[in-house]
């Protein structure tokens, strides 16, 4: 999957329009990126990637491009 | 760990809300697109709250009357009484010695409160099972609830954080067990105190008395722990159960989960491939019940059946503690009771100030 095709699915997840996102967007600027978008965010890391994603995982999370970086086939 | 009550017997379940039903569109300051992306994700479109002097124990008063009026209960066989809930009437005494007063139950009754939220009711069944196998008595209730939609101290109404604020609704349940010839019920219970901050009122009870202006009062919930555990612990113990039982989803009419939230129960339901007709859900119209959720799903979806039909329904509650548990209950659908709605509360007497509106 390319990097297009991963911010494809993260707007898609999020509920983001198409385009929004880049992979320096910083996700305190991102309204939606909220408490239940998180949750969708799990959901879709373990059903596509078979990605565990932990609390802390997800505190870390700075950009787009951290989040691109785990959404590998675990 | 297992347990396994044998000879006991659910033969009556009730619930009981306010007359006070509040739509989460209505109610809720925030605009229309959180709202919108709040009921998609918890499934809550409203919920009923408590009167402003009406106590968990209120509700469940009014469902287990219900249940010992309609099944015509003689008062001094119900010799077992649980009270499960994180929101008591008091410090002290323990509620459930007034509910037992309340009730009319002989003095020859064991009661006594838990504290448990969501895993409550699981829990209850187990605990009150065990008392009934122990003792000569014929009946015990487990009565579990709260009234989470609202922490009530002092004369302020505290009020949750946003999201908790719209997601939590008040009742009541009573569940009634006898003692008698059945077929064994297994329980499967769970407890796992490293997450205990994942769900916590930290400040004043005994530990923490006082609480710095800074910190926010009231419960706090971390949203993402409390779904990585819902959604491994509880899918591992339910798929454990069923394999302990030798059964699969094909062998239960349906799933009761705690109703925590939406997103949570698709996730259960699909990874313990239970299919989305038999995972039930209540979260609509009562929102997330606490450890109501288990019985009041029930009740919402069988209490204005009038069949007379055996069903087995395999019941998962869990949360805060953290504390998980599976029970498949065999019941009638015709003891499932329909919903109780009241707005009566205890007067005890004891002078006090009014709640701000």
């Amino acid at each position: 999957m390319t990097n297009q095709e991963k911010i494809a699915l993260l707007e898609e997840t999020l509920e983001i329009d198409e385009g929004t996102l880049t992979e320096d967007t910083l996700l305190e600027d991102v309204d939606e990126y909220d408490s239940m978008a998180k949750l969708s965010l799990i959901v879709m890391m373990d059903d596509e990637f078979a990605v565990k994603l932990t609390g802390d995982m997800i505190k870390g999370f700075q950009t787009v491009g951290d989040i691109l970086a785990v959404m590998e086939k675990a | 760990m297992y347990s396994e009550l044998k000879d006991v017997k659910v033969v009556g379940m009730a619930a009981a809300v306010s007359n006070t039903w509040d739509n989460v569109r209505e109610f809720s300051t925030e605009d229309e697109a959180v709202i919108n992306k709040f009921i998609k994700t918890t499934g809550v479109e409203g919920r009923y709250s408590a009167n402003p002097r009406q106590c968990t124990s209120d509700f469940c008063f009014a469902a287990a009357e219900k249940i010992l009026e309609e099944k015509k209960i003689p008062r001094e066989e119900v010799g077992v009484l649980v009270f499960i809930t994180q929101s008591s009437d008091y410090y002290l005494p323990a509620t459930a010695c007034v509910l037992q007063n309340r009730l009319g139950l002989s003095t020859s009754c064991i009661a006594f409160d838990v504290n448990l939220g969501c895993s409550g009711f699981t829990y209850g069944i187990n605990i009150v099972g065990s008392l009934l196998k122990t003792s000569q008595t014929k009946y015990g209730l487990v009565l579990a609830g709260d009234t989470s939609a609202r922490e009530k101290s002092q004369k302020i109404r505290r009020k949750f954080g946003h999201s908790a604020e719209l997601l939590f609704g008040d009742s009541g349940t009573a569940t009634l067990i006898e003692n008698t010839a059945s077929d064994p019920i297994l329980v499967s219970s769970h407890t796992d105190g490293a997450g205990y901050k994942a769900i916590i009122a930290p400040y004043e009870a005994f530990r923490n008395p006082d609480r710095p202006a800074s910190e926010i009062p009231g419960t706090r919930m971390d949203d993402i722990e409390v779904f990585n555990f819902a959604t491994s612990e509880a899918t591992a113990q339910i798929n454990d159960y069923m394999e302990k039982q030798k059964k699969n989803p094909e062998d239960y009419d349906c799933l009761v989960l705690h109703q925590a939230n939406l997103m949570i129960l698709k996730r259960i339901g699909k990874k313990t491939g239970f299919p989305k007709e038999k995972v039930l859900i209540s979260l609509d119209r009562f929102g997330n019940t606490s450890s109501s959720s288990i019985p009041i799903t029930l009740v919402y979806k069988y209490g204005d059946c009038d069949d007379e039909r055996m069903i087995n329904a395999l019941c998962c509650g869990f949360g805060v503690g953290l504390s998980w548990s599976t029970v498949a209950l065999p019941i009638d659908v015709k003891d499932i009771l329909p919903l109780v709605h009241t707005d009566e509360f205890f007067e005890d007497g004891y002078p006090r100030e009014e709640i701000e509106e």
